[in-house]
């Protein structure tokens, strides 16, 4: 443990090496100031190379092995999401359906399909949340405007899941923001589906993050926002796909 | 000669694939880096530098007056937001448990709009009994990059931050399933390591001042 702990040098020996390794790395590791140094700056690099390739290996893996138990799991989420998919006109009539999704499904949707790449617009909202409220309506002109032209737009309500049927679905309706899939969050652990959408983000409502067509995080905005911005971030994203 | 060029070619092949794979993780880090907007203000494991702030009347106290003697707990609370306010009776249970064992609890308003009377008012109504200071211009939000509330920082009794996040996992108390904040403190409390310092949840954003 002591060399989890200790400089660049220790966590890697740690990693890789057993403890008598580390022993000897460590009486000679300190000669070798500048190894530190190298380390230190560039560990993160380091990590994320390797990370690519671990990652890389590991779709080559997945993608030659049949279809596991995993895999079915993930055939269903993306059955239920494609659920969601109606016509435009049967939703106009439909009273607005609110999904319950947890942090898994949450960074399935996250996703964009290869066949048909989409930017996804998300936004996290409450009925608690006043400025949550105040900026739908716009969010709902934005859907208008831009779904026709090839965005995704999702809607993500943290209210109690007792809300399901109640306040979340009403306040849709209210806003008009019927046609826009919805979804009610229901996780034990936010902190995982914090990370899920942007290991920066610190949770806080509202909260509305644009991904590229490759689910590449575009553009982000804590607070209410500034329509201006949001569109001239989705205008981008648009022409660049 | 002609296998020594073939060798010397193949190096060089290696080391430019290297240099561009590196100069490419290098490009996508700074691309990611352009969207953290957010300072994060005091790192875990940072001091925390002393600060002076008024109450609810109007009297200026200083960190250093009023931490415990074992650590400090700062919560980011706030008057209007129901997350903050679903935790109202668990940060006063907190603040009157670990009082008697050294540890204090300071609230702090940061909401543009709420007035120190709202604040007061409110944390008589509540039945809040910690001293709750007003953080008129963000000035130590922004020190600690608090952006949620409610929002906690847990400092040792040597002022350095050793968690920041949430005090628990869910807004309705029969639904908690981790005490991360109360964890934390008994283990600093116990002179062990802390197992996290860091969770977050999700919360009202604090209103800054334009």
């Amino acid at each position: 443990m002591k060399y989890l702990t200790g400089n660049a040098c220790h966590r890697i020996t740690a990693l890789v090496a057993p403890r008598t390794f580390c022993q000897w790395f460590d009486s000679c590791c300190s000669c070798h100031s500048w190894l530190n140094v190298f380390l230190n700056r560039y560990l993160k690099r380091l990590a994320l190379s390797a990370i690519f390739s671990i990652t890389a290996f590991l779709i080559i893996g997945i993608s030659a092995v049949p279809a596991s138990p995993q895999a079915r799991q993930t055939k269903r989420v993306a059955a239920a999401k494609s659920s969601v998919k109606t016509t435009p006109q049967k939703k106009a009539a439909m009273k607005p359906t609110v999904r319950v999704i947890n942090d898994v499904e949450l960074a399935m949707l996250l996703r964009r399909d290869p066949q048909q790449p989409r930017p996804l617009l998300v936004n996290f909202w409450a009925t608690w949340c006043v400025p949550c409220r105040d900026e739908f309506p716009d969010l709902v002109r934005i859907d208008e405007q831009y779904r026709p032209r090839g965005l995704d737009f999702i809607t993500v309500s943290l209210d109690d899941v007792s809300e399901l049927t109640q306040n979340v679905p009403l306040f849709l309706r209210q806003v008009r923001g019927e046609r826009i899939p919805a979804y009610l969050l229901n996780a034990i652990d936010p902190d995982a589906a914090i990370t899920a959408v942007d290991n920066m983000w610190r949770g806080e409502l509202p909260a509305t993050f644009l991904f590229d067509a490759r689910g590449q995080l575009v553009f982000k905005h804590s607070g209410r926002i500034k329509p201006d911005e949001l569109i001239a971030a989705i205008q981008k994203v648009l022409s660049t796909e | 000669m002609r296998k020594m060029q073939f060798r010397i070619l193949f190096f060089g092949l290696c080391l430019m694939l290297a240099a561009t794979a590196w100069q490419a993780i290098g490009v996508a880090s700074n691309r990611t880096s352009n969207l953290q907007t957010k300072d994060s203000g005091t790192a875990v494991g940072g001091a925390v530098a002393d600060f002076k702030l008024p109450d609810v009347a109007g009297k200026e106290h200083t960190l250093a007056a009023l931490r415990g003697q074992k650590g400090t707990v700062l919560i980011f609370v706030s008057v209007q937001c129901p997350v903050s306010n679903g935790y109202n009776k668990r940060m006063e249970k907190l603040a009157q448990e670990y009082k008697a064992r050294g540890v204090n609890v300071v609230g702090i308003n940061a909401n543009d709009g709420e007035t120190p009377e709202m604040v007061g008012e409110h944390a008589t109504g509540a039945g809040l009994t910690f001293p709750i200071l007003k953080d008129k211009g963000n000035k130590v939000a922004d020190q600690l990059g608090a952006l949620v509330t409610p929002e906690a920082f847990f400092l040792d009794a040597d002022n350095k931050l050793v968690y920041r996040g949430r005090i628990d996992n869910s807004r309705d108390e029969s639904e908690v399933a981790t005490n991360d904040l109360r964890e934390v403190v008994d283990a600093t409390l116990a002179g062990k390591p802390a197992v996290k310092t860091e969770a977050r949840a999700f919360g009202c954003t604090i209103r800054r001042v334009s």
